[in-house]
């Protein structure tokens, strides 16, 4: 059974201690740390308040947690990816695993898992960057305040599927590349190379196709920063506003077809030494 | 007679390599059955195949009658294959749990478990400082304990010292005695097998060569072992094609028992001198070896 999977596998993950740390908590700590390591340094250089200046705690949240699947948090995440999605290869722990559940079953609870890990890790993110926030505010003593730019909480939701929607195209990624390649170290290369390739495709596309063009759309970084656009402040679209249904569309589209891509892999694989 | 594994007409190639070559059995279920073969014979790709880690090349394989890899099976199966391995950063007790919840056996009994085999005074360590013969005892909790119907094990004792083994053998034969639990067992240990086993298959380059019971495949396999001061060639001259040196005092002569005195007193009034002459037993090892000299594989 499916929850049976899930169960194992999210209790194998609590142990790994060390997936669990460099996976899916360091890069929201380093932010957290980077974002109070700032304020001090720019309370010591200036040593005195910068009066009128106000800290927006959404505002702050809503930026960290965009980020969240940008290429520096991508690399942790894909690490912890990499540890749960290609780690019984590195172990050789299939013939443990493959006689009590289907392939199918075991493959899909570790995506779900990595799922849950990366909706903590964002979490984790959005706590500490307003704590960070807050700590920001008094070290600089500058004022504290929701949001400058009207945002609520709604918005914070919105931003966290958005950018969980496109870590987990990443995830579904690493699905197929740990299952191709055997390997944890294999996931976290390919999967990294790409992110960045995506990236920099969708800047370059972005200033040679008209906006909302399927090449555009067809890239899951380009189709996750138009949805926060579009939630966050629509009038930056222009004539992209109508295509955030399907870029929505296309990221699901990519998140089911590279897991059952990666199921249907390791349906056929042959374990030999696993 | 229900049949525990069922394989009809089994291929497996890995490029050139033919691991399993039209292969065929039918294990039934009940009691201990152990599988035999050199390195490479087939062994462990029979089991891989059926517990659905290895996809056949051609012919299918059936556990209790369901296919690898059926979830309704799987729940009735334990296995170890090969040394077992575990992620190192699992205990021996949190090793367990996983698989009892990856199994969906939520009662299954740990502690107790962990004791049969004896390494609950390491239940809490990682098992990667493990021992490999504690791995081994893991690797059999964790075969068992979700109380399955259907049991196989590839080398269960490899690497564990002489007493951990004696303790193992007896496990697996009272597990299939009392509890009904079906053993599919390959090893390499053949008095393991024949302590343990009561029906064996013998697998030489990917085929069946012999398959019974091992008294049946055993019977007339038995030998008198005639010690002498003689010359062994003038006692070989007596016994002509029944006989065969055994090292240089000895020689074994393949004969009936109800031929014994006849030969005695042939060999004394050829002016033999025998020291001793004793029956040896029946020696699964000697079937073993001469299948696969048959075979052309030993």
């Amino acid at each position: 059974m499916l929850a049976d999977a899930i169960a194992a596998e999210r209790f194998r993950l609590l142990r790994d201690r060390s997936t669990l740390f460099w996976g899916f908590c360091f890069a929201p700590i380093v932010g957290f740390m980077i974002n109070i390591g700032g304020d001090l340094f720019l309370r010591y250089m200036i040593k005195k308040p910068m009066p009128g200046m106000t800290v927006g705690l959404l505002d702050q949240v809503i930026k960290a947690v965009a980020g969240g699947a940008g290429t520096f948090g991508a690399l942790f995440l894909m690490i912890g990816a990499a540890a749960i999605l290609a780690g019984d290869y590195r172990w050789e722990t299939w013939r443990l695993l493959t006689p009590r559940n289907t392939r199918q079953n075991l493959l899909l609870a570790k995506l779900v898992v990595v799922g849950e890990a990366i909706f903590w890790s964002l979490a984790l993110t959005a706590v500490l960057s307003a704590v960070a926030a807050i700590l920001g505010s008094a070290i600089s003593q500058r004022g504290l305040t929701l949001s400058m730019f009207g945002r609520n909480l709604f918005d914070l939701i919105g931003v966290v599927a958005i950018t969980w929607l496109e870590a987990m195209t990443i995830a579904a990624l690493a699905a197929c590349v740990g299952v191709l390649t055997r390997s944890t170290m294999g996931v976290v290369i390919a999967c990294l190379g790409l992110r960045f390739i995506e990236g920099m495709l969708a800047n370059v596309l972005r200033a040679m196709e008209p906006p909302g063009s399927w090449k555009l759309l067809a890239n899951p970084a380009y189709d996750a920063d138009l949805l926060r656009a579009a939630l966050l402040d629509p009038s930056q679209l222009g004539q992209a506003s109508g295509s955030a249904g399907p870029a929505l569309a296309v990221l699901l589209v990519w998140i089911a077809a590279l897991a059952a891509g990666a199921v249907v892999l390791f349906r056929r694989q042959d374990l030999t030494k696993e | 007679m229900s049949i525990a594994l069922e394989a009809d007409r089994l291929t497996k190639t890995y490029g050139a390599v033919c691991a399993l070559d039209d292969f065929s059995i039918a294990i039934p279920a009940g009691g201990v059955f152990g599988v035999l073969g050199p390195n490479g014979a087939g062994k462990s790709t029979l089991f891989r195949i059926a517990l659905g880690l290895v996809r056949p090349t051609t012919g299918s394989v059936r556990l209790s009658g369901a296919a690898p890899g059926d979830i309704t099976a799987l729940r009735k199966i334990g296995a170890m294959i090969e040394t077992p391995r575990y992620p190192a950063y699992l205990t021996g007790r949190d090793t367990l749990k996983m698989l009892a919840l990856e199994s969906g056996a939520k009662n299954a009994d740990i502690d107790g478990w962990l004791e049969r085999v004896g390494i609950a005074h390491a239940a809490d360590r990682s098992t990667a400082g493990y021992s490999v013969g504690m791995k081994q005892r893991l690797g059999l909790a964790a075969a068992f304990f979700t109380k399955p119907e259907l049991v196989i094990l590839d080398e269960p004792t490899s690497g564990m010292d002489p007493a951990g083994i004696q303790e193992i053998r007896a496990l697996i034969v009272d597990l299939a005695k009392r509890e009904g639990v079906t053993v599919i067992l390959a090893s390499h240990q053949l008095d393991e097998v024949r302590r343990v086993c009561e029906r064996v298959a013998i697998l030489s380059k990917g085929k069946v060569v012999a398959e019974g019971g091992v008294a049946e495949l055993t019977a007339g396999e038995a030998r008198l072992r005639i010690t002498t001061t003689s010359p062994i060639a003038q006692v070989l001259s007596v016994l002509g094609a029944k006989g065969a040196a055994d090292g240089t005092d000895a020689v074994l002569a393949d004969i009936r028992r109800e031929d014994t005195p006849a030969l005695i007193r042939a060999l004394v009034e050829a002016g033999v001198e025998i020291t001793e002459a004793r029956w040896r037993d029946a020696d699964l090892e000697g079937v073993y070896l001469r299948t696969l000299e048959t075979e052309g594989a030993a």
